[in-house]
């Protein structure tokens, strides 16, 4: 049986790959950094002893930063490496970049004038101003959390190099970025691509690399039309994944929202428990 | 010259000259302290020394702690001396209740004692203090962090509390680096939780007319 052509290539193999070791190194370094934030509670020494007690869960924690910033450093090559230099700086515009325009400002407001029904939704190209936010998001968390992570990876090698006082100023910084990032993912990245109604119950686009075509004639109908003018809408239609491997997206996806809101809810119930200062 | 042979030159610069400065000399902190006293510890004045030690009040323009009040007691040999109802059997949280809320205390079970040593506590500006800021990063810092130098050494303890408004005199990069990222951190979720309520709210209600009436 030959199955029908209904959904759009989206993503390539080298994104899906980034977005997966991404998901992977950000919940080790969640869990791990959780574990030490709250190891004066009982729940986050519960944490730390899953992994053998506070030092391995630190020497994780470092290993996994460095992994990140190590993938980090990767995509910006990938990045230079992809960027149009023969057309460049105008390259970086233009619909298929994330690069934020003014598009992004108007399709912004459009989109806010469609949640108070104002307007129609707005006719969003190839990615959407929120979609951007959460790409230029993890940059601006990476190069806050990176840097104040590196300084802390080894605090007596740091002090040689700036007054040992930026230690006090650099674990504020990344705890309270990394709250930011970890709050951002657990409540809205997830509610933004799996819980609402036209997501819901699991947006496999950055698993499978692909969304229903039906779904990106609403959600992105300018890339459709744009593709269609082109002639090469075509050769982006293919079929549905296998469905094992659906189940498998599936099933992967919900253990890392589980995992996050597991985090997520006892994180703020013991928040109180904390001393900051 | 031409360009090509100034770019050649900039570049052996960066590969030839930079490495080799940065074998060649310790940085100046690391230099910086002996962890032995010296005359000048027991001079009048000595306040002043410290204060050119690294992580002193004039690293990063200034923007470091700065030891705003400075108790007489701190240079005295016993600190608690004239201190009443002080008896070497009272705990130190009895008083001291802000320097137990700190990360060694409340994470790694440090006391008191192991950085203060027993009674009498000497002032940290005591020159036989252990804590004296001339050898505190090879008597106390070193016990558990391997090589800390007197810059290490300036790491705050007992941090202030980053948001509080004193807080802007005494440790100013702390305190705007903190408000900084809280007000990053709190304008992406006051901006972005009740928008994403809404717009679940509207593909609701979307959901619920059917997808055929919209626009």
């Amino acid at each position: 049986m030959v199955k029908e052509r209904t959904r759009l290539k989206r993503f390539t193999p080298v994104h899906r790959l980034w977005h997966l070791g991404l998901i992977l190194i950000f919940m080790t370094l969640s869990v791990t950094g959780i574990a030490w934030m709250y190891f004066e509670t009982p729940w986050g020494r519960g944490l730390a002893n899953l992994f053998g007690g506070y030092l391995n869960v630190l020497e994780i924690h470092r290993i996994a930063g460095l992994i990140m910033m190590a993938g980090f450093t990767l995509h910006i090559l990938y990045m230079i490496y992809r960027i149009d230099w023969k057309g460049f700086p105008g390259s970086l515009l233009g619909p298929d970049t994330l690069v934020f325009q003014w598009v992004d400002v108007k399709g912004f407001f459009a989109h806010l004038g469609w949640i108070f029904g104002l307007n129609k939704l707005p006719r969003f190209d190839r990615w959407s101003w929120w979609e951007k936010f959460d790409y230029w998001a993890v940059w601006w968390g990476l190069i806050i959390v990176g840097i104040t992570g590196l300084m802390l990876y080894n605090p007596v090698l740091t002090s040689d190099y700036m007054p040992g006082w930026m230690l006090n100023v650099a674990l504020w910084v990344h705890r309270i970025e990394a709250v930011l990032a970890m709050g951002h993912i657990f409540t809205i990245h997830f509610t933004v691509e799996h819980w609402r109604p036209s997501s819901f119950p699991f947006n496999a686009a950055m698993f499978d690399g692909t969304i229903a075509l039906e779904e990106a004639r609403h959600e992105h109908p300018e890339w459709v039309a744009r593709l269609d003018k082109n002639g090469r809408l075509n050769e982006a239609l293919v079929s549905p994944p296998p469905v094992p491997l659906r189940i498998l997206y599936f099933l992967f996806g919900y253990s890392i929202i589980f995992l996050g809101l597991f985090l997520l809810v006892f994180a703020i119930a013991n928040a109180a428990l904390l001393t900051l200062f | 010259m031409s360009i090509s042979r100034k770019i050649i030159c900039l570049l052996g610069m960066l590969f030839v000259v930079l490495p080799a400065f940065g074998l060649a000399t310790e940085s100046p902190n690391e230099m910086a302290g002996t962890g032995y006293f010296r005359d000048q510890d027991t001079q009048p004045g000595v306040l002043e020394f410290y204060r050119q030690l690294p992580g002193g009040e004039n690293g990063l323009w200034g923007m470091g702690p700065k030891r705003k009040v400075i108790r007489r007691s701190s240079f005295n040999k016993d600190a608690h001396n004239g201190v009443a109802d002080f008896s070497p059997e009272v705990r130190c949280q009895k008083c001291h209740i802000p320097q137990t809320k700190d990360l060694h205390g409340l994470r790694m079970g440090i006391t008191c004692v192991q950085c203060h040593r027993s009674q009498p506590v000497a002032g940290v500006y005591h020159y036989y203090s252990a804590l004296n800021p001339i050898r505190r990063h090879a008597y106390v810092c070193a016990k558990c962090h391997d090589g800390a130098t007197p810059s290490f050494a300036s790491y705050m303890v007992h941090e202030p509390n980053p948001v509080a408004s004193e807080t802007r005199s005494t440790f100013p990069l702390f305190y705007y680096a903190v408000w900084v990222m809280l007000i990053l951190a709190v304008g992406v979720f006051v901006f972005f939780l009740p928008y994403t309520a809404l717009w679940w709210i509207r593909e609701f209600i979307v959901k619920l007319k059917g997808r055929s009436n919209h626009g």
